[in-house]
């Protein structure tokens, strides 16, 4: 798969594939002529030269050029990578951690399985590159448990990893404090919550998936008390790419996607390079496809995605994972990177975008949403564990018809009071709550006329009354 | 959900002399898994799924093994065992059907084909067929909305399904 095979597609803004080099997606490639890339295939094709790079360097200097590149995190919030790396305290000999995360679990993702599933050495040689510069000498890639393929495939490339010493006794790394760098999966069980950082290492360490509360953060006192980063699949990917290209890494990392919005301060980040954007729904070409941080919704549905299912028209979109709340029908040219968050929504989240056509009922998705959050709630704090359910049964009944404008109104006030951020009334130990807070606020909010049509009227009482 | 529990303390504990925990178990995870992990408490996964994986499910004199095996008490294992969906304390049908039943599979139609593969077989979600052969499942995102509706029978996962093609699947099964 050479070049461009998309000169009559307007839509698209990527020049070459990046994350999808060796992946062939449309509209560089065929998906019918994917298999998975070996160590061998990988190397033919300039793989593991990122991370010789890497080698050659000072650690500290890496995580400068990473920095430098402004890689943002792909796996929800956001956070600059690179940042991330130099919160690490001084080596003091003991053992330091990296958790990858692979628990993919939030309702419309399912970008990671796509790099799983057909390249496990770059997220490999990724976190050869991380563990590398931030001195970390054990790795434990966090699977979701209901990825059984995904699950034996990566298992099979760990194996050529430490078969051509990319890893173990005799790796290229060297021993990184006092040890060989190792890797190892660690399957989860199915739970959404242990996609959270502080949960995902009580998972690693044996533990119910509780969130725990920061701080200290990860980088201080992580896995088994020790410092821990903790990164998404796609974000230690992309680290191999800038690797590759070396001191030009940043400009080349920064000529795609789009530039701090217009007047914010410095240390608000711009939104660069290539993202995985994974589209399901009412499109007739759902799928993982990989853009430019900043192809607008519209270009990502008519383009690469072929148009909304049977003609239909668009009625709204969740740019993120469910989370992440609903765009307003205007928002359709909207454009998918991080500072989608004025068009009152939670984030770009994983970019995995859901699409909806005009035959979609409103009520319908917000009790379905509301029915994960209350199913995934980990139980700790009480806002969330009683809040979501107490949403989810509410929204059964307004669908039913056994509504009251009542409950519209109580339904947005129990939302409004969970989750960690101020939005949430910091109520909450992790942004689960958040995320079922701006979902039903933002689906109520913005199509308000749907909800009331369903339920009778009556009159609001505020919850303190109630409660008095 | 993930955070209920029963009350465990009147429980009858059904058991039998041959142990779950095979020497051939303790072996394989003293050998490969614990010098992966800073404790022994870090096992506590690694084993539950290996038990499960030979035995089908986790019955409590496993749970109890696993602890005597790791030096936690029973409390600790089944603590960590009754958090997570994929751990069985009590047995299914051989075949575990997994409907996602999450916002891009339901926006293509899962509802209706729970339905359907529920009258197919006679069962709703949470039960098992009397011949024990199927065990329907209703759970979230399986983290294939691309090919919404999915579902998982036992490890393998069936993409774009309808209610005919998946019947096939499920008559084509032993």
């Amino acid at each position: 798969m050479t070049g461009r095979t998309h000169e009559n597609d307007p839509m698209t803004i990527l020049k070459e594939p990046v994350l999808t080099k060796r992946i062939p997606t449309h509209p560089f490639g065929d998906p019918a002529d994917r298999k998975v890339v070996s160590y061998k295939q990988y190397v033919k094709t300039d793989g593991y030269k990122g991370l010789g790079n890497a080698l050659a360097m000072d650690p500290k200097d890496v995580v400068d050029l990473v920095k430098a590149a402004e890689v943002r995190g792909r796996g929800g919030a956001g956070f600059p990578a690179g940042m991330k790396w130099s919160f690490l305290p001084p080596e003091d000999g003991g053992r330091r951690y990296l958790a990858i995360n692979s628990d993919e679990s939030e309702p419309g993702t399912f970008k990671d399985r796509l790099l799983i599933d057909f390249d496990p050495h770059i997220i490999i040689e990724g976190i050869a590159i991380c563990m590398h510069a931030c001195r970390l000498d054990t790795a434990y890639f966090y699977i979701r448990g209901e990825y059984h393929h995904q699950r034996e495939v990566f298992e099979a490339a760990i194996k050529e990893a430490y078969d051509n010493k990319v890893l173990g006794k005799d790796s290229r790394l060297g021993k990184i404090n006092d040890r060989w760098p190792d890797l190892f999966l660690h399957r989860g069980a199915g739970a959404y919550v242990c996609g959270e950082e502080t949960a995902l290492l009580e998972s690693i360490e044996g533990k119910r998936g509780w969130p725990r509360i920061k701080p200290p953060f990860p980088a201080v006192a992580g896995a088994f008390g020790r410092p821990t980063i903790i990164n998404n699949v796609e974000t230690l990917a992309v680290c191999a790419p800038i690797l590759e290209r070396g001191e030009d890494g940043p400009t080349w990392f920064q000529s795609m996607g789009t530039q701090r919005p217009e007047g914010a301060p410095p240390h608000v980040p711009a939104s660069f390079g290539p993202k995985l954007y994974g589209v399901s729904g009412h499109v007739n070409r759902p799928g993982v496809y990989e853009e430019e941080l900043g192809i607008t919704l519209k270009d990502l549905i008519e383009g690469l995605c072929q148009g909304m299912r049977g003609g239909k028209k668009f009625k709204t979109a969740i740019p993120g994972g469910i989370s992440t709340g609903v765009l307003s029908t205007e928002d359709y040219d909207v454009k998918l990177d991080f500072d989608i968050t004025k068009y009152d929504t939670l984030g770009l989240g994983t970019a995995g975008v859901i699409v909806m056509d005009e035959d979609t009922c409103m009520v319908g998705v917000a009790r379905n949403i509301a029915r994960f959050f209350g199913h995934e709630s980990c139980g700790q704090c009480t806002p969330c564990r009683e809040g979501t359910n107490w949403m989810a049964k509410m929204l059964a009944r307004i669908e039913a018809g056994d509504g009251t404008t009542r409950d519209l109104d109580l339904l947005l006030e129990i939302a409004g009071s969970m989750g960690a951020l101020p939005s949430g009334r910091g109520a909450t130990i992790c942004g689960l709550a958040d995320g079922a807070n701006w979902a039903i606020r933002t689906i109520v909010n913005k199509f308000w006329s749907e909800f009331e049509a369903k339920v009778s009227k009556q009159r609001y009482v505020s919850l303190s009354v109630v409660g008095g | 959900m993930a955070w209920i529990t029963k009350n465990s303390g009147t429980m009858q504990i059904d058991r039998r002399d041959e142990p779950y925990l095979t020497d051939e178990i303790k072996q394989k995870l003293e050998d490969e898994v614990v010098p992966r992990y800073d404790t022994r408490m870090a096992v506590t996964m690694p084993a539950l799924h290996l038990v499960q994986d030979t035995h089908g499910w986790l019955p409590q004199q496993a749970i109890e093994e696993i602890a005597e095996f790791l030096g936690l008490t029973a409390s600790q294992v089944l603590d960590t065992a009754t958090f997570y969906e994929e751990y069985w304390l009590k047995p299914h049908g051989k075949y575990v059907i997994w409907v996602c039943q999450s916002l891009s599979c339901e926006l293509l139609g899962q509802q209706g084909l729970t339905q359907q593969i529920g009258e197919h077989l006679g069962i709703g979600p949470g039960e098992t067929t009397e011949d024990g052969k199927f065990t329907l499942m209703s759970v979230e995102c399986l983290g294939s909305c691309g090919t919404a509706p999915c579902a998982l029978v036992n490890h393998k996962l069936h993409e774009n399904i309808t209610a005919d093609n998946f019947q096939k699947v499920l008559d084509a099964l032993e």
